[in-house]
Formats: C-alpha cells, sequence, structure tokens
C-alpha cells in the first residue's frame, strides 16, 4: 500500500502527474513526457528542443492546432443537439483540457517552479469549491420555494 | 551593447544596491523563483477569484430573465467561435513571441507580438459589434439579469483584454526598437502570463455563457407574466 | 538592468529629502509607510471611536432624541466600515509594513514603490469613503451594505455610491499590499530562515495576506455590482429583472467571512510574539499554531452562510454551515491553549503589553464562546440582529483584534521610537479599557437576549432595557478614557523620551537585533539564521539544547525517494559569507543604498482617485483623470528603481 503510495506520488518513481522541478535546479533534467511514459517522451524531446526548460516552436504549434480542434469540437457538440443531460459534462470536460493545456503549456506551468503551480492551484480550489458551493446552495433554495 | 549583460559579477563584488537589486530582479531569492514573477502568478491566483465571483454570480443568475431576450433569441455561436479562435490564436503567438525573444531573433519576435496585438484587437473589435447588434436586438444591461449579468462580465473580460493589448504594443515597439531582448525576456514572459489567464477566463466565458447557455429560452411559468 | 535606458520626461526631479513633508510623500521606505498607515488609522479610529460615543450616547435612554434616525444610520455604517477597513486593517498593515522586512532580515519589502502606493490609494478610499460627511449624505445602509436597502430605490443620494466606489479602492490598495508581502515573505527571507524558522507574526502576516488577496477581489465584484445597479440601472440585486437580493448577501460573505479572519490573525500573530518574549519560554507548539492558523484560513472559506441562516437556505444548507462553523472553532482553540501553555510555568512579566495580550486570550476566549453559541440555527434564529450578536463580535474584534494591535504597540514602541513608554500609564490605559470596554460589551449579551434589536435608533420606555444600556454608555465613555490615556501616553513618551535600548524586553526575533529605531537600512548585516527564535538562541546559545536539541530540525524524507532533490525548504543551502553578508566596515552605513524615493505612487494613486470622482459625478471627470493616470504610470514604468547617478561606486 505504501509502496503504491510513493509510486503514484513521487516524480521520480511512475507517478507522471507529479511536478517537476524547476528545471534550472536539476544538473540533468529528465526527458519525461509531459503525461508520462518513455515513447511519449521520445516524441517530446524531439519537439521540444531536447526538453530542457522550454519547450519550442514546434510544440507549441501543436498545442495551438490542439486548442483549436477542440474549440471546433465544442462548436460541433453543439451544432448536434442530441446529447441531452451529457452536453454540458463533456463540454465542461472539453474546456477544461483546453484550459489545462494553456496553462501548462503556455504559461509553462509544467517547466517552471513549483510554488507557481501551488500558488495558482490553491486559489483555483478555494475558488471553484467555494463558487460550487453557493451554486449548490442556491440550487437548494429554488427547490425550498 | 550585449558586452555588459551577459555575464553577472561574482558574488562577493556586489554593492548592497546591486544586491538589492539583484533580489528582486534575478533568482537570487529565497525561494530561487523571480520576484515579479511570483508576484503575477499571485496576482492571477487573485483574478481567479475576481472572475470566479462574476461566472458564478452569472450562473446563480442563468435562466432567471423574467422577460425577453433569452439566450436563445440572441448568442451567435458561430461569430463567437470564430472570436474564440482568435484569441486563442493570440496566445499562440504569445508563446511563438516569448520564444523567438529568448533565441534572439528580432525580427520574428516583433512579428509574432505584433500577431498578438492583431489578433487581441480583432477579439476586442468582435466584442464591440457583438455588443452592438445586441443592443440593436434588445439586449441592454438594464432589460433582464442575462443581459446585466452578460454585459458585465464580458465587459470587464475585454477591459482585461483591452489592457493587454496596450501593453502588447508597448512590449512590441520595445522589441522593434531593441529594447526587449533575450536579456529582459522577463518583461514579456510576465505580460504573456496575464495575456494567457485573460486567454483562459474566455475559455471558461465561452463555454459557460455561450455554448451551454445558448438554448436557455424563458424560464418556466415567464408565460403567465407577460400573459 | 543594463538594457537602453527608456526615459520618461520628469516633471520633477527625482525626490531626495531626508526629512519634512517631501520625505514623507516620496518615501519608499517600508518604515516610514508603516509610520504613515499607523496615524492615518489612528485618526480614523478616533473618528469612529467618536461615532460610537455618539450612537452611545443615543441609547443611554429610552426614546432619546440626541440624534435622529437618518443620523444613527450613518453613524453605525461609517462606524463599522471605518473600524473594519480603516482601522484594524490598516493598523494591520503598519504592522506587517514595520516589522516583516525587520523579522526576516531583509532591508525593505520586495516592491518598495508598490506599497508607497497601497497606501495612497487607502488614503484616497478612506478620504473617499468619508466624503459624504462633509457633502450630508453619508453612507447609511450598514457596513455589510444589504441589498435593496442600498440599492438606488430605497437609498437615493450618493451616500451608498461613496460607500462603494472607496471600498473598491480600498480592495485594490489591499490586494496591492496583500500581494506584496506575501512575495516579500517567501521570497527576501534571511539566509538560512525556511519557512518553519519564521516568526509567528510573519506566519499570520503571510496567511492573512493569502486571505486579502484571495477575498479582496470578490468585495470588489461586489461594490461593482453594487455601483453598476446604483448607477446604470443594471439588475443584479433588483427582483423585478430577476436579480435577487440574497445574492448580495452570498457575495458581500464570501468576502465577509474570510474578512473576519483577516482582523483577527494578524493580533493572534501580535500575541503569539508578546507571549514568549514575556513569559522567556518559547511559544508552545510552534507548529500548531502556525498549521492552526493554515487551518483557519482554508476553513473560513466555507462557512459563510451562517451569517443567513435566518434567510431560508433551507435545513440542509444550515446544518452543513453549522458543522464547519463549529468545527473552525477547533483551530481557534488549539491556539488559545497553545498561548496558555506558553505562559505555563514561564517567568512573566506582568507589563503593559503582557497584560493587554492575556486580556486578549480571556476576551477573545468569550467572544469565541459566543460565536459556538450562534452556530446553531435553532440559537441563531432568536439571536440574529439583536444585541448578542453586536456583543459577541465587539468582544471578538475590540477584546481580540484591538487589544492585540494595542498589545503590539506597547510591545514594539521602542523599537519604532527609540523611547519606551510610560508603563504607569500604561496600566492605567490598559485598566481602563479592559474595564470600561467590558462594562460596555457584556450586558449588550442580556439585553440582545431579552430581544433588543440591532441598528434600531432607539427603544421604547418600558421595555426595561435603560439600566443596561446607560451602564453600557458609561462603559463606553470609561473605553474612551483609556484610549485618550493612550494619546496621553504618546506625547509623555515624547517629552520623557527615556531612550529604549535595541532589544529593550530580552526579545526573541530579529527586530531586536538592531537598533531602535532602525536605521533606514534595518541591518548593518544581513542576520544568517540557524534558529527559530535566531536571536534569542544566539544570545542564550545555552538554552540550545535545552529547547531545540531534540531533532526538531531532522528532516524526515519518505525513505526511497526525492533523496537528491533539495528544493525543501528545510535543506535549502545557507549561502554563507560574501553573498549576504556584508559587514559595516567595508562598505559603511550611508553606502547602503536602498531604492531611491519616488513621487510616482502618489501620482498614480491620485489619478485613481479622480477615477472614483469620475464615476461618482460626471464621466468627463474621468478623461481628466487619465493624463494623470498615465503619467504615473509611464513614469512609474521607465523609473529605474536606482537612478545611475546614484549608485554607489
Amino acid at each position: 500500500m505504501a509502496n503504491l503510495w510513493r509510486k503514484l506520488t513521487y516524480h521520480r518513481g511512475n507517478g507522471w502527474w507529479n511536478l517537476p522541478h524547476t528545471a534550472s535546479q536539476e544538473a540533468d533534467p529528465p526527458y519525461e513526457g509531459p503525461i508520462g511514459g518513455a515513447w511519449l517522451g521520445n516524441i517530446w524531446r524531439t519537439v521540444t528542443h531536447g526538453g530542457v526548460s522550454h519547450a519550442g516552436p514546434g510544440f507549441y504549434w501543436l498545442v495551438g492546432l490542439f486548442l483549436g480542434v477542440i474549440t471546433l469540437l465544442e462548436v460541433w457538440l453543439f451544432t448536434l443537439q442530441g446529447l441531452g443531460g451529457l452536453y454540458i459534462p463533456i463540454l465542461l470536460g472539453l474546456s477544461t483540457m483546453k484550459f489545462v493545456a494553456v496553462v501548462a503549456f503556455f504559461m509553462h506551468l509544467r517547466f517552471d517552479g513549483r510554488l507557481f503551480t501551488y500558488i495558482f492551484a490553491a486559489s483555483m480550489i478555494i475558488g471553484i469549491s467555494m463558487f460550487s458551493l453557493l451554486l449548490l446552495l442556491q440550487q437548494f433554495g429554488n427547490q425550498v420555494q | 551593447m550585449a558586452t555588459n549583460v551577459t555575464q553577472a559579477p561574482p558574488a562577493e563584488k556586489y554593492t548592497p544596491t546591486e544586491q538589492h537589486a539583484r533580489i528582486v530582479d534575478f533568482e537570487d531569492t529565497s525561494t530561487g523563483l523571480n520576484s515579479r514573477k511570483l508576484l503575477m502568478w499571485t496576482f492571477l491566483g487573485s483574478d481567479v477569484m475576481f472572475f470566479g465571483a462574476f461566472i458564478a454570480t452569472y450562473l446563480v443568475y442563468r435562466g432567471r430573465s423574467l422577460n425577453g431576450p433569452y439566450p436563445s433569441e440572441i448568442l451567435n455561436i458561430p461569430v463567437t467561435s470564430v472570436s474564440t479562435f482568435v484569441l486563442l490564436m493570440s496566445s499562440l503567438a504569445m508563446v511563438l513571441g516569448l520564444y523567438y525573444v529568448r533565441e534572439g531573433e528580432k525580427n520574428k519576435a516583433t512579428l509574432w507580438i505584433l500577431g498578438v496585438v492583431l489578433l487581441g484587437g480583432v477579439f476586442i473589435a468582435f466584442q464591440v459589434v457583438e455588443f452592438r447588434i445586441f443592443v440593436i436586438e434588445g439586449l441592454t444591461p438594464k432589460v433582464n439579469i442575462f443581459g446585466t449579468t452578460f454585459f458585465i462580465l464580458t465587459g470587464i473580460h475585454g477591459a482585461h483584454v483591452t489592457i493587454g493589448v496596450i501593453w502588447m504594443a508597448f512590449l512590441a515597439h520595445g522589441s522593434h526598437t531593441g529594447r526587449l531582448r533575450a536579456d529582459n525576456a522577463l518583461d514579456l514572459e510576465i505580460a504573456g502570463l496575464y495575456w494567457h489567464f485573460v486567454d483562459i477566463v474566455w475559455i471558461v466565458i465561452f463555454t459557460v455563457i455561450y455554448l451551454i447557455s445558448a438554448n436557455d429560452g424563458p424560464p418556466p411559468g415567464a408565460e403567465l407574466l407577460h400573459g | 538592468m543594463t538594457t537602453k535606458a527608456l526615459t520618461f520626461p520628469r516633471l520633477f526631479p527625482r525626490p531626495k529629502a531626508e526629512w519634512g513633508i517631501w520625505s514623507w510623500i516620496g518615501t519608499v521606505d517600508h518604515k516610514r509607510i508603516g509610520t504613515l498607515y499607523g496615524i492615518t488609522a489612528f485618526i480614523w479610529f478616533l473618528i469612529a471611536g467618536i461615532e460610537a460615543l455618539l450612537m452611545r450616547i443615543q441609547l443611554s435612554s429610552a426614546e432619546n432624541t440626541f440624534v435622529g434616525p437618518e443620523t444613527y444610520n450613518q453613524l453605525f455604517t461609517m462606524h463599522g466600515t471605518t473600524m473594519v477597513f480603516l482601522v484594524i486593517m490598516p493598523l494591520s498593515a503598519a504592522f506587517f509594513n514595520w516589522l516583516i522586512p525587520l523579522q526576516i532580515g531583509a532591508r525593505d519589502v520586495a516592491f518598495p514603490r508598490l506599497n508607497a502606493l497601497s497606501f495612497w490609494i487607502f488614503l484616497i478610499g478612506s478620504l473617499l469613503i468619508n466624503a459624504g460627511w462633509v457633502t450630508g449624505d453619508a453612507p447609511n445602509g450598514g457596513w455589510f451594505g444589504y441589498a435593496p436597502n442600498s440599492g438606488i430605490d430605497y437609498n437615493p443620494g450618493l451616500g451608498m455610491t461613496y460607500w462603494a466606489i472607496g471600498l473598491n479602492l480600498l480592495g485594490v490598495a489591499s490586494i496591492a499590499a496583500g500581494l506584496n508581502f506575501i512575495v516579500t515573505i517567501l521570497n527576501m527571507r534571511a539566509p538560512g530562515m525556511s519557512m518553519f524558522k519564521l516568526p509567528v507574526f510573519t506566519w499570520m502576516t503571510l496567511i492573512t495576506s493569502i486571505l486579502i488577496v484571495l477575498a479582496m477581489p470578490i468585495l470588489a465584484v461586489a461594490g461593482i455590482q453594487l455601483q453598476t445597479d446604483r448607477l446604470y440601472g443594471t439588475n443584479f440585486f433588483n427582483p423585478l429583472g430577476g436579480g435577487d437580493p440574497v445574492m448580495w448577501q452570498h457575495i458581500f460573505w464570501l468576502f465577509g467571512h474570510p474578512e473576519v479572519y483577516i482582523l483577527i490573525l494578524p493580533a493572534m500573530g501580535i500575541v503569539s510574539e508578546v507571549l514568549p518574549t514575556f513569559s522567556r519560554k518559547p511559544l508552545f507548539g510552534y507548529p500548531f499554531v502556525v498549521f492552526a492558523g493554515i487551518v483557519i484560513a482554508f476553513m473560513g472559506w466555507f462557512v459563510w452562510s451562517h451569517h443567513m441562516f435566518t434567510v431560508g437556505l433551507g435545513p440542509a444548507a444550515n446544518s452543513a454551515f453549522t458543522i464547519s462553523t463549529m468545527l473552525i472553532g477547533v483551530p481557534t482553540g488549539i491556539k488559545i491553549f497553545n498561548w496558555i501553555a506558553t505562559m505555563w510555568r514561564g517567568n512573566i512579566r506582568l507589563n503593559t503589553a503582557m497584560l493587554f495580550s492575556i486580556s486578549f486570550i480571556a476576551m477573545f476566549t468569550i467572544g469565541g464562546l459566543s460565536g459556538i453559541m450562534h452556530a446553531a440555527p435553532t440559537a441563531d434564529a432568536q439571536q440574529q440582529d439583536t444585541y448578542f450578536i453586536v456583543a459577541h463580535f465587539h468582544y471578538v474584534l475590540v477584546g481580540g483584534s484591538l487589544l492585540g494591535i494595542f498589545s503590539g504597540i506597547y510591545y514594539w514602541w521602542p523599537k519604532f521610537t527609540g523611547w519606551y513608554l510610560n508603563e504607569k500609564l500604561g496600566i492605567a490605559n490598559w485598566a481602563l479599557m479592559f474595564i470600561g470596554f467590558n462594562i460596555q460589551f457584556a450586558p449588550l449579551h442580556w439585553v440582545g437576549l431579552d430581544g433588543m434589536p440591532r441598528r434600531i435608533y432607539t427603544y421604547a420606555e418600558n421595555m426595561g432595557w435603560e439600566g443596561t444600556n446607560l451602564l453600557a454608555s458609561i462603559g463606553g465613555f470609561i473605553l474612551g478614557l483609556g484610549v485618550l490615556i493612550f494619546m496621553i501616553n504618546l506625547v509623555v513618551s515624547r517629552i520623557q523620551k527615556r531612550v529604549a535600548p535595541a532589544d529593550p524586553w530580552d526579545g526573541r526575533t530579529l527586530e531586536w537585533s538592531t537598533s531602535s529605531p532602525p536605521p533606514p537600512h534595518d541591518f548593518d548585516e544581513i542576520p544568517q539564521v540557524e534558529y527559530r527564535d535566531d536571536f534569542w538562541f544566539k544570545k542564550y546559545p545555552e538554552t540550545i539544547a535545552e529547547y531545540y536539541g531534540h531533532g526538531e530540525h531532522d528532516q524526515t524524507v519518505p525513505s526511497g525517494a526525492q533523496v537528491d532533490d533539495d528544493t525543501d525548504e528545510e535543506s535549502m543551502p545557507v549561502v554563507s559569507g560574501g553573498a549576504y553578508g556584508h559587514d559595516a566596515g567595508e562598505h559603511g552605513h550611508d553606502k547602503i543604498h536602498l531604492p531611491d524615493m519616488s513621487y510616482y505612487p502618489i501620482i498614480l494613486a491620485i489619478g485613481l482617485g479622480i477615477f472614483g470622482i469620475g464615476f461618482l459625478t460626471h464621466w468627463g471627470v474621468i478623461i481628466a483623470g487619465a493624463p494623470v493616470f498615465i503619467w504615473g504610470l509611464f513614469g512609474w514604468s521607465m523609473e529605474p528603481v536606482n537612478d545611475p547617478e546614484t549608485k554607489t561606486s
């Protein structure tokens, strides 16, 4: 159990969601992909100019393409009009992907000091949970009326 | 010019003045992170709450308009999709501009930063036209709660974009005249953080206000109010 | 740094005055800005105190006609707004400014000009909020400005518009200051000072700043919504247009409850410094006090609806918020027990600062316990909008925050000025304030439970509340007398000039290691920190083993992971020698250069103030303010922190 936990959470293990340190602090930054895995890491290395600290234009174009495609997908889903209750969750999922892509790669959070991630994530977590609670409360209020 | 910028003198040579400057400007800080960048990230955390409160207000009031025009009658998804795409691409131009500033390729950098200014300007133009059309079609901030929340939220976002465009215009000028170079690319990086943040706020607004709400018609029982 | 300087044409030369009015207007020195905050906030404190006394005169007898209902509304609104935003927050900010660089061993804050900007915006915003007293329509919708009572239909005139715009400006000032202190504390620590070696006051400042930075934007949103409703006829809180007045309560208390912790945490920090010093013991359970602060800061976001139990949110919501409200009492209780345990078997010196701190613990506990009482919605339904609530939050804010701040004033006054305050007058000040406060607010519990409503300018003769209210009014004047004695004490200190040494109290933290008052550059030599309470352990090395030797800074590394990664704060390499440690002999005091003075902060603040007035009056004023604003902005961004010609060789 403890072993699994360590595997999941530590960077040097297989914990791909664990954030790297500031690249400049490491003598030999590991060529690890943004979402982990060796095969991805190889592609990653080629598009990011060696993977050190900041990615290259090829990778940025890729992310830009990704953003465009997702937007297109969203608009297509909108024209579909047949998803019912799945429509909103799917849209929220897609926009979260766009959001994360911009924050992680365009804003360099994936390559930058962890403190920045903590600061931004903390305010996002507080904001989202608090405002979700507010929406929940308003929903309850409506039902009572 | 480049001779006196590249190498910082060894540590023991610093005067206290330079020491202070180093602490503020360079990464010689307790956390190893640049203070100005830390300031910008903390500010963005603060702005999350600012936009969060406006978006939450919009969501709370969603579907509560007692009279038209309702979102389904007025929102134009294809047009807004184009402006969304424009803003996303401005973010791409932004990172490319930063990349070429770092690489020292002045002309490419200037071009991409100008691209940010241009795309941002196009986005604002879209928004102005959109507002204008909505007003002509009868949706104003005063007419119902959808108008109120829509105009204030997107208007404040537009104000953020406008500030960003002005900021970027000065940086483009700086890049053109050679003041913005690899050694002070941080100026552009910090402005870029702001720009991307405005972009991600729009990603949320586009989903929440436009795509999700676009089918909202009158709330149940509204026809009783108006006969 | 070495880029080709882009110059902005100067209208005035860069200020260089070392004394006189211009030295204050152009200052970027954290100590001077702290003093400015302190003086301004104290003036507002006196004004708000007079407002309180006028209300107490009005309430001292039944059916009194001393002030009319309109004036009474303005008095309680401005008393609350002033005390919260213009007194306790800026007094805390005065302490932040003075002490944070001194406690972390830095020469200034991270962004000195931003710091000056915060103060000037605060000053202009505070004047704008109070402008209503001059024009005759002071804000009268309560410090919480509940809609629709604060809307234009029920509250015509400019009063609440002043209030909303003034609060927005104060919000900008607070956010700028909060950002500045977060960056300062994270980035400007002396070498060796890891996060868990920070003094507790610095920790509480960090937590308060985070709360400010996250909560103030929500107040800004509330202010903008109220403003557009009032000025442009939008529908945020207008039910006819589909809006909902309850939404204002949500938005306001989403900000308002973290604000409560913004008000109390700095005082908790002050007390956590005073008690160990005068008990001659380290703070008991330092990590617990710090983590309790962090937990309070997190949980404080999820309790706001306990201000709205009587709104009718439904049983599920009320139960959830009851639980979270009662839970947040736990970390507060942890702190109280830690303070008591700090004094336990300590070598206690009962001087004025210590007396204020001890009474802080007692009064804050009483206020906290009555808070737990109305965490239950059933009890709250009885107590809502009665004087019981007034008594509760005055025990927390006066008995808590204000007594803590007075404790801090007595404790750090020698450091601020270099002179002791008179101890006899100090004891008299404490006794009058403490006794007067209790005489004033303890009886309000009883009339409150008896049903006496808040915010009503008078009451009928047959209610049986007259004697209690008279007692409370007398208590109010005793409290006021205490404040008067405090002012006399300040004057006496100025006349007597009993010179205080650098370390008058045998202190524990770094600010006592430099002279009293500190030189402009704070430290001749940036200290190297090895221990928590570093200054104390350097003074008394024999106590290190006793208190600190039990492996407290043993680094626990999870086995098999991250051994080679050293961003962990505890293992940051200590930068030794040349990088920080400039001894005075090498460069001399007069050669240590600080950021140069600048008048752009005040210009930028004036520009923002003109914008605010423009929103109130005519858009033409906004256009007129734009050049000032742009001048300030561009001048600022093109002005180097240090002008080249003033650099040392």
